[in-house]
């Protein structure tokens, strides 16, 4: 009776944390349109950041231990876009170029030859 | 579509695949661990979804200019 009973407790609690879960994924529309989750990611990228340092200072306070202050990561501004579009841009213009220049530099070649072979 | 449009495209279509594959994720670990004995099939199976779901959501956003969406008319009899 007491382990029938104990397993329906169980199922029950179970149940509805799964439940509450899903309640949740619904509820701040997780699985919806594209807009609503970057909405929620952004709300996300906001709340967590400060929710987390307020948690490590009472744990702080809370344990008595002092956890060093960690030097910002530093800032890397390297526009990718940028870079790859003026290496494509340098690409496909040195391959337009190439055929008269290497007309042109086979000419040199060729007016030194012949001045050096006179 | 412009540039500018098409790297805002770019950007919702990857804030929804993280968003979609954590929560598939996250539910495969509530219901692995609630349900199926602590399996690894949940997880797999709802981060697998959650790929699903953001490819479809992604394809749809990018084929949005381009899609026609036509629409049934009555004969109106003269």
């Amino acid at each position: 009776m007491v382990a029938r009973v104990w397993s329906l407790m169980r199922f029950l609690i179970k149940g509805s944390v799964a439940g509450g879960a899903v309640y949740l994924v619904y509820d701040q529309e997780l699985l919806g349109s594209s807009d609503k989750s970057q909405a929620a990611l952004k709300k996300a990228g906001e709340v967590v950041p400060p929710a987390m340092y307020q948690f490590s200072q009472y744990v702080c306070q809370q344990t008595g231990l002092q956890i060093p202050q960690l030097p910002a990561p530093p800032k890397i501004h390297f526009p990718i876009r940028d870079s790859w579009n003026a290496g494509i841009i340098t690409v496909m213009s040195a391959l337009s170029v190439a055929p008269s220049k290497a007309c042109e530099y086979s000419k040199e070649g060729w007016e030194y030859v012949k001045a050096r072979a006179k | 579509m412009s540039e500018s449009e098409l790297g805002r495209k770019w950007d919702r279509c990857l804030a929804d695949a993280v968003v979609k594959i954590g929560t598939g994720f996250g539910l495969g670990i509530v219901f692995s661990l609630t349900f199926f004995k602590r399996r690894m099939w949940p997880l797999a199976f709802g981060s697998g979804m959650g790929l699903g779901m953001a490819y479809s959501n992604c394809q749809h956003d990018f084929q949005a200019p381009y899609l026609l969406h036509g629409k049934y008319v009555k004969e109106q009899e003269q």
